[in-house]
């Protein structure tokens, strides 16, 4: 009764073309960081390189210490045109956004730019403080402008609309990996021809809610966000852009006792590199007894004897404990490592140290069982 | 590059769960719509929801919305006559869409902060709030470790999450992954969405001239994607095959869709493009339909646009006029609804069709479930933040 379209048969041809594309190589073209150790990459680079620390108590926040942005002012990124409805994470992703399309010198506009976040407890300020004047004033007392941040992609969304970022648009949470897993998902959306560009990497805003409960003993509550603009290199080199760096493997493995070296294995099988060809790695220890443990342990099964050799740091003693951004704040980290060839020192514990190669191994662990890892590369033509 | 195949899905929904009562309950037309019981509404000018009161939140450290989405999980587990133990843990995932997380814990923080006052909220409540634990939360159920996220894009997110499944086993990352969405009723949700006056006073009425909003709802909804080879070794009933995922954003307003439909009109694009059909072989379009007069709007003049004069000839239905709006579950229960239209034939109506809205003229399935044998379909989802996301399916075997 029904017949194929000649389309539907063509099916198995496009397969073997995505087949090519899932083999374009992915390339970071600029990167936008704001956070606690400074903002911009420039001043996050000499901060973090001169073992500075963010880490303070805070006033804000009855005397807990954190590592905020004080005196957070996106005027000069965002100008002051429709920025009061702009909750702190909103405020904290369009500004990384704007530094790396400027950084990349990107038209905005194009149906074909995308923007994927990864955060852990999105606006939640904006959540609780909308839920709160309901309860204290009655529901008919509310702002609806306030609801439209109550939606954990809430930042994401606002950006866009910033930016006229109107590709891909997604959020993603997984913990404390969410970083890298936006990273990765950004490149799949690359590679199946979704976008031509996307912006990937975080956020996580500091308010009163998240520091009260979320505080562990030895954990720093962070802030901030990073993003890097993923393009192929194919579309960078047609715009005459030298990139970066280049985005290797993904690995994730996911409540296991083997979990983190698991999703460190796969990063260093799909990258085809060795454990050895790792010059540098950059660490997800955060202060957390049971998740750095975790970690080193992690780290000598998969890299053994080779570790001693391997150069670590724990930028987080630096910018605190940013969940949603750290994963991309760490990538950003593991790429000023590979072009200065040198390690940044981790605060209060060890020196800057040269490294010497070309790869990074980036890792985003959490003890509530995600964990995901990433390799970086300098790039190569 | 490896086929994706639907052989497994798990509701719970206002009208029921289970695949069956679910089924059943799509095309008789059964209304999940009713009063709201789970916090007093006197305060506000409307009073319905679409709650399933029937599923009662244990007394755990797990939310209600991991709740709803473990019972899912399980439920499309034993439809795929799959149990967890013959799951290759390492290869097996979990994506899920949701809007709002697990917020019955801003609400219980904040009752506490308005009773007791904030210093009396136990410090580990908001340790349990962050969505990434719903799809954790169902690994450790059934013991997996391959991917698991949470993509939290309003209320297109279970399409999203779909995709992502999709994704995942079509790059070859996993084998079988448990994708989809789930919310739980909110007052916060609600009392937005009757701030905004978008909520309906009686019944969901989408396409309707008269259509007076949309009604807040909770669900789960989870398909067992699984590579094709797998599916086929083991002799499973295939539902539907997945074929793409197109996505866009409006970049255009937080709450309002792009009244020109373009956003809309790309996401469905790209879904097409993605799975390699042309227009003429969409044969079912599954509406985002909330009821609202903006998405009535919207929705059909992009159906209108895109599709030309074979627009009107395209039965596209909104089952949110029956079970609501459930938000991040909402495009996950509409996935499985139409892998179920391709492998039974029917396509489910939209209720409370009285006066079809004339401006357009399309198709809306009014009130009486239909026998088309769709082969291909789409599956239509917009969101807060101006998100588009259109899931391509197709009937297996063609």
């Amino acid at each position: 009764m029904l017949t194929l379209s000649a389309a539907t048969t063509l099916r198995f041809a496009w397969r073997g073309m995505g087949i090519n594309g899932m083999n374009q190589r992915i390339v970071v073209t600029a990167a936008g960081v704001i956070s606690a150790l400074g903002i911009g990459l420039e001043e996050f680079s000499l901060n973090l390189y001169s073992g500075r620390t963010a880490a303070a108590p805070s006033p804000r926040f009855a005397g807990f210490t954190v590592a905020e942005i004080a005196d957070l002012d996106p005027q000069p990124w965002l100008g002051s045109k429709g920025i009061r409805t702009l909750d702190r994470s909103s405020r904290l992703l369009a500004i990384a956004a704007k530094m790396a399309l400027d950084g990349a010198g990107l038209e905005t506009g194009d149906p074909a730019l995308g923007l994927v976040c990864g955060t852990v407890l999105g606006s939640l300020h904006s959540i609780t403080s909308f839920d709160w004047s309901g309860l204290q004033e009655g529901p008919a007392w509310v702002n609806p402008s306030e609801f439209a941040n109550t939606v954990i992609n809430a930042a994401a969304g606002q950006a866009a609309i910033k930016h006229k970022l109107r590709g891909v648009n997604s959020t993603i949470c997984a913990g404390l990996a969410s970083g890298l897993f936006a990273i990765d998902y950004a490149a799949d959306a690359l590679r199946f021809g979704r976008a031509k560009a996307v912006l990937a990497g975080g956020v996580e805003e500091l308010c009163d809610e998240s520091v009260r409960g979320f505080a562990e003993a030895g954990v720093v509550p962070g802030e901030g966000s990073a993003l890097l603009l993923l393009e192929t290199a194919e579309d960078a080199a047609k715009r005459g852009r030298t990139p970066w760096l280049e985005v290797l493997g993904f690995g994730c493995f996911a409540l296991h006792a083997d979990g983190a070296a698991e999703a460190m294995r796969q990063a260093l099988e799909k990258s085809a590199i060795a454990p050895e060809q790792v010059a540098c790695i950059v660490s997800s220890a955060s202060g957390s007894r049971t998740g750095d443990e975790m970690e080193a342990r992690a780290l000598e099964r998969v890299f053994g004897k080779q570790l001693a050799k391997i150069p670590v740091c724990a930028p987080k003693a630096a910018f605190g404990e940013a969940m949603g951004a750290a994963g991309a704040l760490c990538a950003v980290v593991a790429g000023l490592s590979l072009h200065r060839q040198q390690i940044p020192p981790t605060a209060g514990f060890t020196a800057s140290l040269p490294i010497s190669g070309e790869y990074a191994l980036v890792n985003a662990f959490g003890c509530d069982g995600n964990n995901a890892s990433l390799v970086i590369r300098l790039w190569k033509p | 590059m490896t086929r994706v195949v639907v052989t497994g899905i798990g509701v719970v929904t206002p009208i029921g769960s289970g695949r069956e009562t679910f089924w059943n309950g799509l095309l008789a037309g059964v209304s999940g719509i009713r009063p709201v019981t789970s916090f007093d509404t006197s305060a506000f000018r409307v009073h319905i929801g679409a709650e399933i009161p029937s599923f009662q939140s244990q007394a755990s450290t797990l939310g209600r919305t991991s709740q709803l989405a473990i019972a899912a999980a399980r439920l499309a587990l034993s439809d795929a006559a799959l149990e967890a133990e013959r799951l290759d843990p390492g290869r097996t995932g979990v994506s899920i869409g949701t809007t709002s997380g697990e917020p019955l814990y801003i609400e219980a923080y904040n009752n506490i902060r308005k009773a007791e006052g904030v210093d009396a909220v136990p410090a580990e409540m908001m340790s349990r709030y962050p969505s990434h634990v719903i799809p954790v939360h169902i690994a450790m159920e059934f013991g997996l470790h391959g991917p698991c996220l949470t993509i939290p894009t309003a209320c297109a997110a279970g399409n999203y999450a779909i995709g992502y499944g999709f994704d995942m086993i079509r790059t070859g990352r996993a084998d079988r992954m448990l994708s989809g969405g789930a919310d739980a009723f909110s007052r916060i949700t609600y009392m937005g969405f009757a701030k905004l006056g978008a909520i309906a006073p009686d019944r969901c009425q989408p396409f309707d001239k008269d259509r007076k909003g949309m009604v807040p709802g909770e669900g789960a909804a989870i398909l067992l994607l699984e590579r094709l080879d797998k599916a086929k070794e083991r002799n499973a009933t295939i539902y539907a095959e997945v074929l793409g995922l197109g996505v866009s954003c409006d970049a255009h307003h937080m709450t309002a869709p792009d009244p020109s439909g373009e956003g809309a009109i790309r996401a469905m694009t790209a879904a097409m493009k993605e799975s390699n059909i042309a227009r003429e072989d969409v044969d079912y379009i599954s509406a985002h339909g909330t009821g609202t007069l903006s998405n009535d709007r919207v929705e059909s003049l992009a159906v209108s646009t895109l599709f030309g004069s074979r627009a009107r000839r395209i039965p596209m239905s909104s089952i949110k006029s029956m079970l609501g709006h459930t938000m991040g579950a909402a495009s996950a229960l509409e996935a499985a609804a139409c892998s179920l239209a391709l492998s039974t034939g029917w396509v489910p109506p939209t209720i409370n069709l009285e006066n079809p809205d004339p401006e357009w003229g399309l198709d809306y399935v009014p009130n009486k479930a239909r026998r088309i044998y769709p082969r291909i379909v789409l599956n239509n989802a917009y969101a807060f933040g101006g998100n588009n996301a259109s899931l391509c399916l197709a009937r297996y075997g063609d």
